[in-house]
């Protein structure tokens, strides 16, 4: 086979070697797409898998780790929860809309794939600097192709971040993530049962889209691919997912199933091939069955990525009970093959095989890479200039940094409200929603500190752990387990490469201090155009539950005059980034210090005494502390016109980040009470303040607090645009 | 009295479970949920035709559902006199039906919006009577065509017959324009003549319970049962 | 025979996306390019055998009934 023709399929020679030597012989070109499709990185995780496998996976409530759809933990009384993030950024990049709108469908299927009912989706997107007409483009393009699928399709979007770096220039990311409830008898996994059983085609029929977009998603950019990369994005239709959930939702629940599997990146065959993969068995499928749009080659119908479709195995005897019901759902519906035991993947097309491999080459011997990586230099110490410091300079400066800035011009873009059990709406430190006919309730949030991990990868990523940590903590929220989207550059760079693996290194050692299991995930490298890479971003979902929504704690202000506490340690001003990077303005990775080393025990101390107060009904708002420091928490904290007056012993260390760091509110009668069990429990915490009407002060400065508000609230949009 | 009730499901509808929950949260009596092929409704008092997005809103907003198998018995419900609430792309397709005066257009920023909105009685009706001359109701919004047009002389028709029965306002702390989406007249919610049907962008079914940012969307279904 | 039917919001309804459009364009330094509107066409087959009356009938209703309101929108049948 000619050279060029494998390189186009991304492999390289000595992969390709791999199965020529296996198989002894030529390969069809359906064949050579096949492995294209499935030997990236995207879907075989040849870079990461030597690393991913050190993370800790599994406890007493995982019932699903990686390896499936999605992860599903246990929330007794045979509920579960079936989560999991996903990347679609380099789609996004070339057509904003229909890029992020299909990276939501692909996720929503992850999750009813199982049996699950999505109640809920977050997101992460991060873009470059917000001066340049593209990345206006982009940003626009991107929120309203979330916000589209996800609201025609009805499930409320309840949080996530959205964060500016010009690292991300040219490499946008767009992170999804969606949770689903299920019954726990009730799970349904990708590995078929039945030899002889009908693998059953649902949904969408196909077409052109997105071939090779799997390989694409694998590829560096180069800044002229952009209009040659069109025409492989995928086009969605949320309508159509919309009657696919609902009718394979019932068709679950009626028994009719017996696994099933989504379409998604490298369409049907990677489906079929993780089918029997799976159930160690072999699969026979009939290309011409296919439903299609427009007349395909049989290469084509492999690599198509046409959004919105299902592959299925059910019983013969069942077949024309599940065709009356997808057919009340208006679903497309073909049975185009059936489960062998020959342990190979057959698809034949016109009377002929076009593929005939087993399916172990394509999986088992899938390469694995240990690829070179460089540990990071130690960090001299470096004293920052801090003498011109203006508190009104500083607050000006947050107001004009997007970063800080409150960002409902994106999440009033989506619904958060639809299915009527939403609790805390997108803007809050996590989004919570209550299980429907149930008081329990789930919080979630997604979180990275890609400056921290740029510094120290290791650290980096413990920090980022303890953020989302602290993130549903601070809302009275016991956290359960983790789904990583892990976006890296290149990771032919060994620079990169040490990134990858330790921050790898520090999900592991954070998630098992926290005792918080990685149930699902996905890797995204490549995402560098020529040699601007983005910065390291292995972002985190979290999820985590409360059994009873009443419990819950408000992240904003309650009532006028109550005390305001702070725990925790400031990280001081030598040693904060984010303030040393958007307060003096330091920009060069290597001037900023080494970030100072975690202290597990104060988190979980911090922790422990929290959910203790928030017990005895001592706590009437709490939230926890990260870039923008003390002050912006306050702010964040503000609503119905209440202010605060705060004293604090050096006041530029409002802006600065904490570790275990927490504001709180109490009412001034409980003071006593308070201060007995910090006491008892060895928790240093100050009393800074209260909260107010209409009125900020600190240090008895008072600021315009009308212009505060306003700035806040709506600066971003003035920004924008 | 037992009060009866049903909701109708189009297909891409996502608000029929939140209309069921609500009316079985509030009222005493039967609720059902009735698929858009149906051709004939149960006896019932009041209608919820839900929120969503009908045949993928694909043409315009609620056109297609409007012509569904079910929407001529719903047509004879009104002329008996029964009630009918259209929420958000209910009210959508109650307008495409011609129950409803106007249209209702894209939202004049051009984006979805989802948020909380504040509205106020405007002229009464069964659905708002419980409610005060002023008193402000919080209650969200979540729609991309909420805008409410009609030329000058439906709208005249509309003030004339007194058929306005909720217009946005300004709430406390409230960060935006009282006029969220363009609306003539901040219209929020219209009757037709006989006042049995209204049709409503805001969402009522999602401020009803104790979690809720607002329980104001009880006085509407409590309007119509007191 | 391939039918065209351009759908437009009514010229009195106030149009942002034309607005929009126009900014938009006048950014990429395109400027002389005003009253942007912006409608959707919609493309139908229909049996070649139908005579002109018939095929004006149909198409006439398929808009009424379906594809056009006329509280807001008007029509216009393309060649």
């Amino acid at each position: 086979m000619n050279e060029d023709l494998i390189k186009q399929h991304g492999l390289t020679i000595d992969e390709f070697k791999i199965i020529h030597k296996y198989l002894k012989r030529d390969l069809s070109i359906e064949e050579l797409g096949i492995f294209s499709a499935m030997w990236n990185e995207h879907c075989c995780y040849k870079t990461s898998k030597k690393w991913l496998k050190k993370l800790p996976t599994e406890n007493n409530i995982v019932i699903q780790g990686p390896g499936e759809n999605a992860g599903i933990i246990d929330l007794k009384d045979n509920d579960g929860i079936a989560f999991k993030i996903e990347s679609h950024n380099h789609p996004s990049y070339i057509e904003p809309f229909n890029g992020s709108a299909t990276g939501v469908g692909g996720i929503l299927r992850d999750i009813f794939t199982m049996g699950a009912r999505p109640i809920a989706t977050l997101d992460s997107i991060r873009f470059g600097d917000i001066t340049t007409d593209k990345t206006k483009y982009l940003l626009n393009g991107v929120v309203h192709g979330i916000g589209h699928y996800g609201n025609c399709i009805g499930i409320p979007n309840i949080g996530g971040e959205c964060e500016f770096d010009s690292s991300y220039d040219y490499n946008n990311l767009v992170n999804a993530m969606a949770i689903g409830h299920v019954k726990n008898d009730r799970i349904f996994y990708s590995k078929p049962k039945t030899i002889g059983g009908l693998i059953v085609y649902i949904g969408s029929k196909t077409g052109k889209d997105g071939i090779h977009g799997a390989s694409m998603a694998s590829d560096v950019f180069s800044e002229d691919d952009e209009d040659e990369k069109r025409p492989s994005v995928q086009v969605g239709d949320p309508f159509m997912e919309k009657l696919l959930m609902e009718g394979c939702l019932e068709l679950m629940s009626s028994g009719l199933i017996e696994s099933m599997q989504d379409m998604g990146a490298a369409g049907i065959t990677s489906s079929s091939v993780e089918m029997a993969s799976k159930g160690e068995v072999g699969v026979l499928i009939n290309l011409d069955k296919i439903p299609l749009r427009e007349p395909l080659s049989p290469y084509e119908i492999l690599l198509s990525e046409s959004q919105e479709r299902m592959l299925a195995v059910i019983e013969p005897e069942n077949n024309e009970k599940v065709k009356s019901i997808l057919k009340r759902w208006q679903i497309d519906y073909e049975v185009i093959g059936e489960i062998t035991d020959t342990k190979r993947v057959v698809f034949s097309s016109k009377n002929k095989n076009v593929v005939d491999l087993p399916v172990n080459i394509i999986v088992d011997d899938a390469p694995e890479y240990d690829r070179e990586f460089y540990i990071p230099k130690k960090r001299k110490i470096n004293d920052f200039d801090l003498t011109n410091l203006n508190i009104e300079n500083m607050v000006d400066n947050l107001f004009q940094n997007l970063n800080y800035l409150e960002k409902s011009w994106v999440f009033n873009q989506y619904d958060s409200t639809v299915m009527g059990d939403t609790i805390k709406e997108p803007g809050q430190s996590s989004g919570i929603v209550k299980i429907h006919d149930s008081d329990k309730v789930i919080g979630a949030t997604t979180d990275c500190n890609p400056l921290y991990i740029r510094i120290n990868p290791e650290k980096g990523m413990e920090y980022t752990v303890l953020e989302s940590y602290r993130n549903l903590v601070c809302s009275n929220l016991k956290p359960l387990a983790i789904t990583n989207n892990l976006n890296f550059a290149s990771p032919h760079d060994p620079n990169i490469m040490g990134e990858i693996v330790l921050s790898i290194n520090g999900l592991r050692k954070s998630a098992s201090q926290l005792d918080t299991p990685i149930v699902s995930g996905n890797v995204s490298l490549y995402n560098q155009t020529n040699d601007r890479p983005i910065k390291p971003t292995p972002v985190i979902g979290m999820v985590g539950f409360n059994d009873n929504y009443e419990n819950i704690i408000s992240n904003k202000f309650q009532n006028e005059s109550d005390l305001i506490i702070l725990i925790g340690n400031t990280m001081s001003k030598n040693s904060s980034p984010y303030f040393l990077q958007d307060q003096l303005t330091v920009k060069k990775v290597t001037q900023f210090n080494e970030l100072i080393d975690i202290n597990y025990d104060l988190e979980k101390k911090n922790i422990k005494v929290l959910y203790n107060i928030f017990d005895h009904n001592l706590v009437t708002s709490c939230n926890d502390i990260s870039r923008g420091g003390v002050f912006l928490t306050l702010i964040k904290m503000l609503q119905n016109n209440y202010g605060f007056n705060i004293n604090i012993k050096d006041k530029f260390d409002i802006f600065c980040e904490y570790q275990a760091g927490y504001i709180l509110t109490i009412n001034k009668n409980d003071y006593g009470s308070i201060k007995n069990i910090f006491e008892k429990n060895q928790i240093e915490y100050q009393n800074i303040g209260e909260v107010t009407k209409e009125s900020i002060e600190i240090n008895s400065k008072k600021f315009d607090y009308f212009k505060i508000l306003n700035d806040y609230l709506n600066n971003f949009e003035k920004i924008i645009n | 009295m037992s009060f009866k009730s049903a909701v109708i499901t189009f297909p891409g509808s996502n608000c029929d479970r939140d209309a069921l929950v609500y009316l079985k949260a509030l009222t005493n009596g039967e609720v059902l949920n009735i698929w858009h092929e149906e051709n004939s409704l149960p006896n019932v008092d009041l209608v919820i035709v839900p929120g969503g997005f009908s045949f993928g809103d694909y043409l315009r907003s609620g056109a297609m559902a409007s012509k569904s198998k079910i929407i001529n018995d719903l047509i004879n419900h009104s002329k008996k006199g029964g009630y009918i609430l259209g929420i958000c792309n209910g009210f959508q397709i109650l307008s495409e039906i011609g129950l409803l005066k106007g249209a209702l257009i894209q939202n004049k920023r051009l984006k979805f919006l989802g948020k909380n909105c504040f509205i106020k009685k405007r002229y009464q009706s069964d659905f708002n009577c419980l409610i005060n001359k002023d008193q402000v109701l919080k209650i969200p919004v979540a729609h991309n065509e909420g805008n409410f047009y009609c030329d000058d002389s439906d709208l005249k028709y509309l003030h004339d017959n007194e058929l306005i029965a909720f217009e946005y306002c300004e709430g406390k702390f409230s960060n935006s324009i009282a006029n969220i989406n363009g609306s003539i007249d901040n219209i929020a919610g219209i009757t037709n003549k006989d006042k049995n049907i209204l049709g409503m962008m805001p969402h009522p079914e999602r401020a009803f319970q104790n979690f809720h940012s607002s329980q104001d969307g009880k006085l509407i279904l409590e309007s119509l049962l007191s | 025979m391939r039918i065209k039917i351009l759908i437009r919001l009514k010229s009195q309804i106030l149009e942002p996306q034309g607005k929009v459009i126009e900014k938009s364009l006048s950014n990429l330094g395109l400027k002389n390019l005003n009253n942007i509107r912006q409608g959707k066409l919609i493309e139908l087959d229909i049996p070649d055998k139908f005579s002109k009356e018939e095929r004006d009938e149909l198409i006439t209703s398929a808009c009424k009934k379906l594809l056009v309101n006329e509280i807001i929108e008007e029509y216009e049948v393309l060649g």
